[in-house]
């Protein structure tokens, strides 16, 4: 039992917040939320706060009847109710920071802005002579010249057959530049290129749009780059702005999101959860080899690698244009040895399930025998779940840091959920006594 | 504006209210910036910009869908950060209708103060100028708080203007009387009936016991009158419609409604028709979708003159209280 501590939940992962309460012995705080008709979120927070060290847990996460927006909106409603309800300290718990995830730009394989199929407008912008769109006095904006039309054709052209390894297109991305590369089949482009061309963006982010044909066919002004606004940040210091006094958040994506706020933030670690499901359930697992599905969990991996003294691999994510002719991998390089082995794929989050399919695809190519893949954040958006279904994955390990229930239903005995409640309650009950949170860290 | 200029106007449009973003832009003579707004599979909002905000004077027209509200907020706030890490010169959020008005005060232990929260979060998120339209004030006469909440200027325009004309337009004002269907209500009500030189009413609710709505009382004449409703928004329509069978039975000949943000949710457009009154005038501050095709009584007044007007006004630093008493035609 503790004393002065009112643990507060939203609606994003009723469950954690249900065992968080009854690890720490205490009966979750009685409030109302929800939404009035008119869409605004309507909170009543019913227990006195006056006084106590609050903890609200809302993960982020869309889901529960709710989009993930209004999780967080709520989020800010109660932290900012239970300040002005004169709590003495507020704590944020977010098992999973929304919005830690810098969008990928939709690059192309050869590393250049997207190109799309000119409209005919562009085609009367856009020449060599074009200058940004920078305002200036007395620079007037390109006219256009009257071939213009065909250097853009030519442009294109060009970073195709530059960029011709292919790669696994989107389930539902339409290539939009179809009418514009049918009938040109000089350039040695074929039909099947052009296609995957058009659909590279899909396959290179990490995030999968819910309308694709309306990205495909947005045109920034000709001359400039377009961009995709970076809202880590901004969350920070809504929340702060808000009145958090304290985040609690684990396996941000990027450690680096820390430094955007100016309270404390603790981030603690799915990895001793992981590494015990390995020793306890992969047989022979020091036979095992532990990949990393791309080279910014490199670190990550090779971390708990070298506690439990297994061999490591790393998938190298190629983004420049190579001659491989082998169409499906491509792209992708890896960099280590897996043949006849036991491969445990090892990554912070899987929202699409791109990397880590890909990855597997891959792993069995060269041989794997067995292929776990241990995740701390299973996001599963968009195809996430048939895509996983599908693959060379022979078990995805997750924690339940967002709900699980919907996707243990459909990948059934392919899904293992560790449970991280009793890791939170304890770094609640630390934090609330001052006491030292590192020995979370841990994990030996 | 021409394109050699620096520092233009630079409009973006979020998604709640792409339409009235276009009215805005056609009247001012520029075109809606190239920006896409739309959500990963995650739901995480994402925006991209397709053009040089750098320097500019950005305007950012976002209302609030009704049921969308915190969808467009963040996709506002997104919008704002956006800009200012993009090098703007000044960005003002235009929110016709602002989210969380009516939760400005706290009125219960421990309820928040929402309203409070949002004007918090655009200014850290940037924004450095605000125009909003009949911003809600629960006592009319007190003036809005939510303009205390902030440190930036709130431009604060009216619906009074357009609704005057929508009324000498359409009516004999000997023939009208101006009602309001609360006591908080009764300042913009007079103030209405002032300016048309008409008569005015008002309604009070007896409350006998707190939690227990008693009967409605009209305070005045109405008999053989046409009665015109004015409120600043319309939710539900439950108050609006049990105080037009008051009028009615009060002996007005006809009633309508004025209202300036047409929220409509739940079954609002059900109990509209099923109700005495001939008609509900609403500004298009609010997307309506298919309200009007499915309320015969909705007539919608564009607000987009007035708003288009103060954005060059605030552009090129005009006074804008001209607005508060003339309609731009």
């Amino acid at each position: 039992m503790v004393r002065n501590i009112v643990v507060l939940g939203g609606n994003s992962h009723p469950k954690l917040v249900e065992s968080v309460c009854s690890s720490l012995g205490l009966p979750p705080c009685n409030r109302l939320l929800g939404k009035f008709s008119s869409g605004e979120s309507r909170c009543e927070i019913q227990d006195s706060v006056r006084g106590k060290d609050v903890y609200i847990i809302q993960t982020g996460f869309g889901g529960n009847g709710a989009k993930l927006n209004d999780h967080f909106m709520d989020l800010c409603i109660m932290i900012s109710a239970c300040k002005t309800g004169s709590a003495r300290r507020v704590t944020a718990v977010l098992p999973l920071f929304p919005y830690s995830r810098q969008p990928d730009l939709p690059y192309t394989k050869a590393g250049a802005p997207l190109f799309k199929a000119p409209s005919e407008n562009s085609r009367k912008d856009y020449t060599f002579d074009s200058v940004p769109a920078t305002p200036a006095p007395g620079i007037p904006r390109s006219n256009g010249l009257i071939n213009g039309g065909d250097i853009t054709n030519k442009l294109l052209k060009t970073s195709l057959t530059n960029g011709s390894g292919p790669c696994s297109p989107a389930p539902d991305g339409k290539p939009n530049g179809e009418g514009y590369f049918n009938g040109n089949g000089t350039n040695g482009v074929n039909g099947a290129h052009a296609d995957s061309g058009a659909t590279k963006q899909a396959s290179f982010t990490t995030h999968d749009y819910e309308n694709l044909s309306i990205v495909n066919a947005f045109q920034a002004r000709p001359g400039y780059k377009q961009w995709v606004a970076q809202a880590g940040t901004l969350v920070a210091n809504l929340l702060t702005c808000a009145g958090a006094d304290h985040v609690i958040t684990m396996d941000l994506h990027d450690p680096q999101v820390q430094g955007f706020f100016d309270v404390p933030v603790d981030n603690l670690y799915g990895r001793p959860l992981l590494k015990q499901y390995i020793m306890q359930n992969i047989p022979n697992y020091k036979d095992a080899v532990m990949v990393s599905p791309d080279a910014g969990g490199a670190k990550r991996a090779t971390a708990i690698a070298d506690s439990m003294g297994i061999d490591f691999a790393l998938i190298h994510k190629e983004r420049r244009p190579t001659r491989i002719t082998d169409r499906q991998n491509a792209s992708m390089m890896l960099v280590g040895n897996v043949t006849d082995r036991v491969c445990i794929l090892l990554d912070d989050i899987a929202d699409t399930g791109n990397t880590i399919t890909r990855a597997a695809k891959l792993l069995k190519k060269e041989g794997a025998t067995k292929i776990y893949a241990l995740l701390t954040h299973g996001v599963f958006s968009g195809d996430a779940i048939s895509r996983i279904k599908a693959s060379a994955l022979d078990k995805v390990v997750v924690t339940n840091s967002v709900p699980q229930a919907d996707h243990k239903a459909l990948l059934g005995s392919k899904l293992e959920v560790l449970d991280i409640a009793p890791m939170f309650a304890e770094a609640i009950r630390r934090v609330h006594h001052g006491e030292s949170i590192s020995v979370l860290f841990n994990f030996d | 504006m021409s394109g050699e200029m620096a520092n233009e106007i630079k409009l973006i449009s979020g998604r709640s209210h792409p339409e009235l973003s276009d009215k805005i832009a056609k009247r001012l003579g520029v075109e809606v910036a190239r920006t896409i707004s739309l959500n990963y599979s995650n739901q995480e909002t994402s925006f991209t910009v397709g053009e040089s905000v750098r320097d500019e004077d950005v305007f950012i027209i976002q209302s609030t869908a009704t049921g969308d509200v915190n969808e467009g907020l963040m996709e506002l706030l997104i919008m704002i950060s956006a800009c200012r890490t993009a090098s703007a010169r000044r960005i003002t959020a235009v929110i016709p209708n602002f989210p969380y008005a009516r939760q400005d005060k706290k009125d219960k232990s421990r309820a928040p103060i929402s309203a409070r929260l949002v004007a918090n979060m655009l200014q850290t998120a940037g924004a450095n100028h605000i125009v909003t339209v009949d911003l809600h004030a629960s006592q009319v006469s007190m003036g809005s708080t939510i303009q205390g909440f902030f440190s930036v200027p709130v431009d604060n325009l009216y619906a009074e203007p357009s609704f005057l004309r929508y009324i000498r337009e359409n009516f004999k004002t000997e023939d009208c009387v101006i009602v309001s269907p609360d006591a908080g209500g009764a300042k913009r009500a007079t103030s209405i009936a002032d300016h048309l030189n008409t008569a005015f009413a008002l309604i009070h609710k007896e409350r006998p016991r707190p939690n227990v709505v008693g009967r409605m009382v009209l305070v005045g004449n109405v008999e053989d009158k046409i009665a015109i409703l004015v409120d600043d928004m319309a939710d539900t329509c439950g108050t609006l419609v049990k105080a037009a069978a008051v009028l009615k039975e009060n002996g007005a000949k006809s009633v309508l409604a004025l209202v300036t943000h047409g929220i409509l949710s739940g079954n609002a457009i059900e109990t509209l028709n099923g109700s005495v009154l001939s008609a509900l005038v609403v500004t298009n501050t609010v997307p309506l979708g298919d309200k009007v095709e499915r309320c015969p009584k909705l007539r919608v007044i564009d607000i987009s003159p007035t708003i288009a007007e103060a954005i060059r006004r605030t552009h090129n630093g005009e006074s804008v209280s001209y607005l508060f008493t003339h309609a731009p035609v």
